[in-house]
């Protein structure tokens, strides 16, 4: 293909390789006049710019010239290494000189272009060659046999390659060996080359055929071979390209004959031996393969002879002839359609008419449309074999999972064996791993994963920690683990008990030390008279007398008030705590209303309990103080949102350094997906490592949150599972896909999730999820493949998103784990419940059913023991506040009285966020009730309703309150409208007034559930009521009941969990909770759901589990108190197994187990089992709360061999199997 | 650091030209200039020739796998001017379609981001590059770029499919309005760009220009949730570069040598997360390079011969060079 013309008729050089960009350099042809018959010329140098379409060469320099040239060449001596232009042309003359021109200087238009010029020779020069290895070496041929060697270092003397041939000949060609340097071959017409070898100084060897008919116009040597070379014959006799090999000199080893007439000119291609270009007097260009004699290619020519032709050095497509019609043509030789061609005619009309408007008629031509004309348009077609230069020898591509697949192409030596043949086809495989720290510490993330070392973990970390930031992320998650996580939070933000407690110590000496004794005494001679004898009731009109007469008259807001007007603030409270609650809030209100002090915004927060002023409105400096009283006041299920709450004021508000401290709070709030969001906004994600971060913390913080919350880690938020991803790609990327797959989320339907995890599968070489399906699906169907029950069951964690797209997981995945659990148990005291439950249970609504789906309160009430997601459609109407509040003691400290008081949450903020907050039911609190309910059932089956014979709750009986929902949320309590039940609280209204708790059940605190997961109470910590107190005193005197839990309440931040408030959702749980802890001999590790005592608590999350309920279970007995212990554990442990269990195998496995053990649950129901079975079930149960799995195991073969097989096949294998689990995860 | 996991003995009768596995890491797919195809099944440091494809009258010189969204399938480009897109159907590749749009050689092929649709991108040494759309029932629709590079186009690589001006996911179910761009380099030293007009025509966006020799390979970086785009390209002038535009119009391209080569460097490979390159060069040697943290690339692994020795350490005078 054309690719561009210069109409001159001359010589041409192309610039050398190694120069850029690409010229070619004419000089006026010696041999030729052109049309003109100027005698005139010139040296011109022109740019060859592919980039521009047109055929028009770029004329960079034009420099007149007294010579006409025979012969011109481009070398690369003195090459500048920085210019564009550079080396030196060299011209042979028609008058035996020879001249040095210096393109660089032409180009740059400088009179003084030569460099040097010797006119030593005879006749016109017309053979001029370059040594390749040494290029200052030019070698001239001219006349009489006269040959030349120049320096172009020292260009006054040139050498010679010996004595001259002889006859004296004129020179044609003369050519440097390609692979020797000293080797020199001369050619002259008459047909005879001469070979020289200038270390001899003399001929070697004489080439000819004798047929006196070559006449030699040109000469090249082989570029690879050493000892081959090419002759072309001028004479149209013969017109043929011989190929010589030295060693075998008598003849030609080939002879080419393709053209017709006499060649003119001959080029070999550096790049690619294969490939010889000739012109000839047929006016043919041809690229031939001298190696085997066929002509690969055929230019499209004119008619016209070419009498040069050059190839490209730097560009080995590119070629060039000159022709005798006073053209130069560029070509190349790549095939390709001549558009250009009639570009360039378009062109050039164009610019003969200028703009196409020529007539200045303001409009343009329309375009004209050319008649096709098939000459014009003929396809050229590319070499018949593809040359050297586009042949790939080798390549390097990666593939998924950090795979690098090469091949290289080596090429072969004929010498060379077999066995290297063979090598040259295999394409290898490899395995690339850049980042091996980043690897390691996935590594040992997952092994502590694997073995829940967290704490030990944490404290490694908090030892390498390089920044004190970093120490502390890691100090509050490790707090995570500990017991009494927020007295250790509290420690952390500088807040030790113990140093406070000195400090209030050396405070009080200080102040009081001195004063001591005479305050005591003041004390004394004040009180003595009243502590002795009568005293004096003054009813005077003073003040005294006033608030004496009001006294009196039981008129306490009135002596208030008049305390409060003589600002005797002591008094009016002292006086108000006796009016009782409604009067001393308001007296709160008014005291703080007058005082003035710096810290009253502080004391009006911790008594009104408004954290959230607190968090809100605190200077963002005292964020740690903020998030310290957070952690010592706020009820459990305000926390985490009040954390979140000033992490999100510091994130928003705060400078770069506050933002990061946000982490911190969200780390205390359990969230991780802000957590994630936080630490995204100031590290570089980019980074392996610092991914490695995050995820470590993030793994941390939701095994924390799994802990204690029992939510289902495999429910991630949109950050986070985005992190995850990418940090699943890394580790896929560095060939780790088993961990990757570990660590990708596996409960999400992003569909970015689901191809990913397909790819990995596929990659692993399993099959792919779904994959009975076509292969398309990952990618077509955005959902989840059939059959997966895995995201159904997990998103429990989801009510901590506040995206609210996911909203209809977050509902769907409680529900329905709550519908597995539970429905067994729930139902045999509400037989017509019964109904509802099933059908759901077994046909799982979609997400927004769900929400009717509860709608039977019976039902939803009795099913939704812990969960704490759970939603609640029956939401009656808001409760008036209790007047009574129960005076709830949160002893911290200085053990201040802190009063919660139902119509305080913070909650409706949280609310805020969810769209259908009055659905959501307060799922915590249920658990309580129906965890005492069921419990409770046991004692006295059927439905007695307590509620009804509550005598009018005092008001620290309040917290009897829950204890009251102890009493069965049966049919009586929640069916009937609020208020039937007396003067109590109606069961019913419970949910009402859980609001708080419900919407903050999505946002569960992790301190709510993290009590359940303490290894140890602390010391002071008296276990609270057991659980047989609501089973067996049903209709128990409340009194005695709040007087069992108050000792708990004293507890440090533990007691959380003893917040008896009645009213506050929040606080129910935990009697439920802890009440099974404090059993004797329970399993210290977390599993919320088994420790309610609940039978058939949450095993599995499988929906299949939900399918197999059998409808008839729902008139089972109870199991017997004593044995409850039996499932508690064993359902505890199944728990355990579950949550450190990480292949889906395992987990099926327990699942089964899970399900299979209610074989067992219904034989203890039954009371069917002989004692030496039920006696060896409880030694099990005891070797496993000891973690002696092996002793269970034991056990289990002995029970195995000593009972009635038929008595125990059902259940023992499948113990068995939950024991070996156990023991195996070392849980 | 690179460990030889498996080394497969294609048993082609020439030059190989060109290796590429599958989506999913399990299949591998080469090309000779035996003029066949062949695919084999690799799983767990195997080999199994699945199939043998024959219909290329030429050298073989790149294939190329759809993703697996579209079923199997695989393009191959080869110097007797055809793409042949094959197809494994109820276990047996065929033959599904023939491209004989080329008036040269055809070099390469790339099959654009999965998003867009089933499309081939395929540059020639006509200078053209051919866009086939598969529009269902077997028919491709062909779009061609006339005179994108002047004596050949050299490599095709198609930028990933990114939403211009968010990060963030459409709302599910609308379309997201993706721009559709690629990359080209040919012998005219020039790396172009290339983009979708809404008319569905193709322009040229953006010519880069930094080699001085034929450009021989392009690749368009993965997309790893950055706004930069980067785009490594290697020559003949052994010269890597890569070039990076982080502007929002993605116009401002700016390159950064990478290396020089003492020898042609034939072909550039980012990996999946796009942290890493790896550059195969004229001198049969395949190394490995990754942006240390002050942004400089360092040759981090070289993997001689493709034989899976490796030495990590490179010396300080191969860095510096140039």
């Amino acid at each position: 293909m054309k690719l561009k013309e210069i109409d001159r008729t001359a010589m041409q050089a192309w610039s050398p390789a190694q120069n850029h960009p690409i010229y070619l350099a004419t000089g006026t042809s010696a041999q030729q006049l052109d049309a003109t018959f100027s005698t005139s010329a010139s040296l011109e140098i022109f740019e060859l710019d592919l980039s521009d379409p047109s055929l028009d060469m770029k004329s960079c320099a034009t420099f007149s010239s007294s010579h006409r040239y025979h012969k011109l060449i481009w070398g690369p001596h003195k090459m500048d290494s920085k210019g564009d232009v550079s080396g030196v042309l060299i011209a042979g003359g028609e008058n035996g000189n020879i001249i040095l021109y210096d393109p660089s200087k032409i180009i740059a238009g400088d009179k003084e272009v030569v460099i040097a010029q010797n006119d030593k020779h005879t006749g016109p020069v017309r053979a001029l060659d370059v040594n390749i290895f040494q290029t200052n070496l030019v070698a001239s041929g001219a006349n009489e046999s006269e040959i030349y060697i120049w320096d172009l270092n020292n260009f006054a003397t040139p050498m010679t390659p010996g004595a001259k041939t002889q006859p004296p000949e004129d020179i044609s060609c003369i050519a440097w060996n390609r692979q020797v340097q000293h080797i020199l071959a001369s050619a002259n017409p008459s047909g005879r080359a001469t070979v020289w070898d200038l270390r001899k100084n003399e001929p070697i060897i004489k080439v000819s055929d004798h047929s006196n008919r070559m006449h030699c116009s040109g000469l090249a040597w082989h570029p690879d071979v050493a000892t081959q070379m090419v002759l072309a014959s001028e004479d149209d006799r013969l017109p043929v390209i011989q190929m010589w090999d030295l060693r075998f000199a008598s003849s030609p080893l080939r002879v080419l004959e393709n053209h017709a007439r006499g060649i003119l000119a001959i080029a070999w291609s550096m790049a690619d031996p294969e490939l010889l270009l000739s012109c000839g007097k047929d006016a043919k260009i041809l690229c031939s393969n001298p190696n085997t004699g066929e002509v690969l290619y055929e230019l499209p020519t004119n008619t016209q002879w070419c009498f040069d032709i050059q190839w490209c050095p730097r560009n080995p497509a590119v070629l060039s002839a000159a022709s005798f019609d006073g053209r130069i043509s560029v070509y190349s030789i790549m095939g390709g359609s001549i558009d250009g061609l009639r570009q360039k005619q378009v062109d050039k009309l164009s610019s003969s008419f200028g703009n196409l408007d020529p007539f200045g008629t303001g409009q343009p031509l329309p375009p004209l449309q050319i008649p096709q004309q098939t000459a014009q348009h003929r396809i050229v077609l590319p070499l018949k074999k593809p040359p050297k230069w586009v042949r790939r020898p080798v390549g390097a591509s990666f593939s998924f999972g950090g795979k690098l697949v090469t091949f290289v192409n080596v090429r072969t030596q004929p010498q060379q064996g077999a066995e290297q043949q063979l090598q040259q086809h295999h394409v290898c495989i490899s395995q690339v791993v850049t980042e091996e720290e980043f690897l390691s510490r996935s590594d040992q993330l997952q092994q502590v994963v694997q073995s829940q070392g967290f704490v030990s973990y944490c404290q490694k970390k908090i030892d390498a920690s390089q920044t004190e930031f970093e120490k502390n992320v890691w100090s509050f998650l490790k707090v995570n683990f500990e017991d009494d996580s927020r007295g250790k939070y509290l420690e952390l933000l500088g807040y030790r008990k113990e140093d406070l407690g000195k400090k209030i110590a050396l405070a009080l000496n200080k102040v009081d030390g001195p004063d001591v004794g005479i305050k005591e005494e003041k004390q004394e001679s004040e009180f003595l008279p009243s502590a002795g004898g009568t005293f004096n009731i003054s009813i005077s009109g003073d003040i005294d007398g006033l608030i004496t007469q009001a006294l009196l008259t039981g008129n306490f807001e009135s002596a208030v008030d008049l305390c409060l007007h003589d600002n005797r603030m002591a008094d009016a409270i002292i006086l108000a705590i006796a009016g009782g609650q409604e009067l001393l809030a308001r007296t709160q209100k008014k005291y703080f209303a007058k005082s003035q002090s710096k810290i009253t915004r502080l004391i009006t927060a911790v008594v009104m309990k408004n954290w959230k002023e607190i968090v809100e409105s605190c200077d963002l400096k005292n964020w740690r103080e903020a998030l310290a009283a957070v952690l010592t006041y706020a009820k459990p299920d305000e926390f985490s949102a009040l954390c979140d709450l000033l992490g999100t004021r510091l994130e928003s508000e705060g400078d770069s350094l506050l933002q990061t401290q946000a982490c911190l709070c969200y780390i205390c709030a359990g969230n991780v997906e802000k957590l994630v969001a936080c630490w995204t906004k100031a590290q570089d994600g980019s980074n392996p490592l610092s991914l490695q971060d995050l995820i470590e913390k993030v793994v941390i913080l939701r095994k924390a949150v799994q802990l204690t919350q029992a939510m289902d880690t495999n429910t991630v938020g949109v950050l986070l599972a985005e992190k995850m991803s990418q940090y699943a790609s890394l580790l896929a990327a560095q060939g780790s896909i088993a961990a990757a797959l570990a660590f990708l989320p596996d409960s999400t339907n992003q569909p970015n999730i689901v191809q990913l995890r397909d790819r990995l599968c596929r990659a692993q070489g399993d099959p792919a999820p779904g994959q009975q399906e076509s292969p398309k699906v990952p990618y077509e169907r955005q959902q989840l493949p059939k059959g997966r029950p895995g995201p159904v069951a997990g998103h429990t964690q989801m009510p901590r998103v506040p995206a609210q797209q996911y909203y209809p997981h977050v509902r769907i995945a409680p529900t329905v784990t709550t519908w597995s659990n539970k429905t067994p148990t729930a139902l045999p005291s509400h037989p017509p419940a019964a109904s509802p439950s099933d059908t759901q249970g077994e046909n799982p609504p979609p997400p927004g059913f769900i929400m009717h789906g509860n709608v039977n309160p019976n039902v939803a009430a009795a099913q939704l023991p812990t969960s704490p997601g759970h939603t609640h459609t029956q939401v009656p109407p808001y409760p008036q506040p209790q007047p009574s509040q129960p005076a709830q003691q949160y002893s911290f400290g200085t053990g201040g009285s802190a009063a919660y008081r139902p119509q305080q949450p913070v909650a409706p903020s949280a609310s805020n966020a969810y769209p259908n907050t009055p659905y959501i039911s307060s799922a915590s609190s249920y658990s309580g009730q129906s965890q005492l309910y069921t419990a409770q059932h046991q004692a006295s089956p059927p439905t007695s309703s307590p509620t009804a014979s509550f005598p009018p709750p005092p008001p620290s009986g309040a917290s009897f309150q829950h204890g009251g929902p102890g009493a069965p949320p049966s049919s009586s309590a929640y069916a009937l409208p609020p208020g039937a039940t007396g003067t109590l609280p109606a069961a019913g209204e419970l949910p009402a007034s859980q609001r708080t708790g419900s919407q903050n059940g999505w946002n569960d605190p992790p301190a709510l559930n993290r009590v359940p997961k303490k290894k140890k109470m602390p010391e002071n910590f008296t276990p609270p009521v057991p659980i047989t107190s609501p089973i067996m005193n049903p209709l128990g005197d409340p009194q005695s009941q709040m007087l069992q839990q108050q000792p708990s309440a004293p507890g440090p931040l533990s007691s959380q969990a003893s917040f008896p408030q009645p009213h506050l959702p929040g606080g129910q749980p935990f009697h439920g909770i802890q009440q099974p802890l404090s059993q004797p001999g329970m399993p210290p590790s977390f599993s919320k759901p088994n420790i309610e005592g609940a039978p058939g608590a949450p095993i599995g999350n499988t929906m299949q589990h939900v399918q197999s309920l059998p409808t008839e279970k729902i008139t089972k007995k109870p199991i017997p108190d004593e044995h409850l212990i039996l499932k508690t554990t064993f359902e505890d442990l199944i728990q355990r197994c579950l949550s450190s269990a990480t292949d889906p195998q395992t987990k099926r496995k327990l699942d089964d187990a899970s399900k299979r053990l209610e074989f067992l649950y219904d034989k203890l129901r039954e009371q069917t089992l002989s004692p030496t079975i039920i006696n060896g079930l409880h030694n099990i149960a005891r070797s496993i709360e000891t973690r002696n799995y092996s002793e269970g195991l034991t056990i289990h073969t002995h029970i195995v061999s000593t009972s009635n097989f038929s008595e125990t096949s059902a259940f023992m294998p499948v113990l068995k199997v939950v024991l070996t689990q156990a023991n195996k995860l070392g849980v | 650091m690179v460990s030889v996991i498996n080394t497969v003995d294609t048993s082609h009768e020439d030059m190989i030209h060109d290796a590429q596995m599958d989506y999913y890491g399990t299949r591998l797919a080469t090309c000779s200039s035996d003029r066949s195809v062949k695919i084999f099944d690799v799983r767990n440091g195997g080999q199994i020739l699945i199939a043998d494809l024959r219909g290329h009258e030429g050298p073989v010189w790149q294939v190329a796998w759809a993703h697996p969204m579209y079923g199997n399938v695989l393009a191959s480009c080869s110097y007797d001017r055809k793409v042949i897109i094959w197809k494994e159907e109820n276990g047996t590749w065929e033959k599904t379609h023939e491209h004989t749009g080329h008036d040269s050689s055809v070099n390469s092929v790339c099959w654009a981001p999965h998003d867009y649709g089933l499309i081939l991108a395929c540059g020639s040494s006509d200078g053209a590059i051919s866009l086939l759309t598969y529009t269902g029932l077997g028919q491709w629709e062909v779009k061609k770029i006339n005179n994108a590079h002047t004596i050949g186009c050299n490599a095709v690589s198609w930028a990933p499919a990114v939403v211009p001006g968010s990060l963030i996911d459409q709302p599910s179910g609308q379309k997201p309005n993706y721009i559709k761009k690629f990359a080209s380099g040919g012998c005219d030293n020039l790396i172009k760009l290339w983009k979708e007009e809404e008319d569905g025509q193709w322009k040229e966006e953006q010519k880069l220009e930094a080699h001085s020799d034929w450009v021989r390979d392009v690749a368009w970086a993965p997309s790893i949730g950055l706004p930069t785009s980067t785009i490594a390209s290697c020559s003949q002038d052994g010269r890597v570069f890569i070039w990076t535009c982080d502007d929002a119009s993605g116009n401002a391209w700016s390159p950064k040598l990478l290396h020089k080569f003492n020898d042609v460097v034939w072909h550039v490979s980012w990996s999946i997360t796009a942290n890493i390159l790896a550059v195969s060069g004229g001198d049969n040697k395949v190394t490995l390079w990754k942006e240390s943290v002050d942004g400089q690339w360092v040759c981090i692994s070289d993997v001689n011969k493709g034989q899976g020795s490796v030495s990590t350490s490179v010396t300080e005078g191969q860095q510096n060079e140039q």
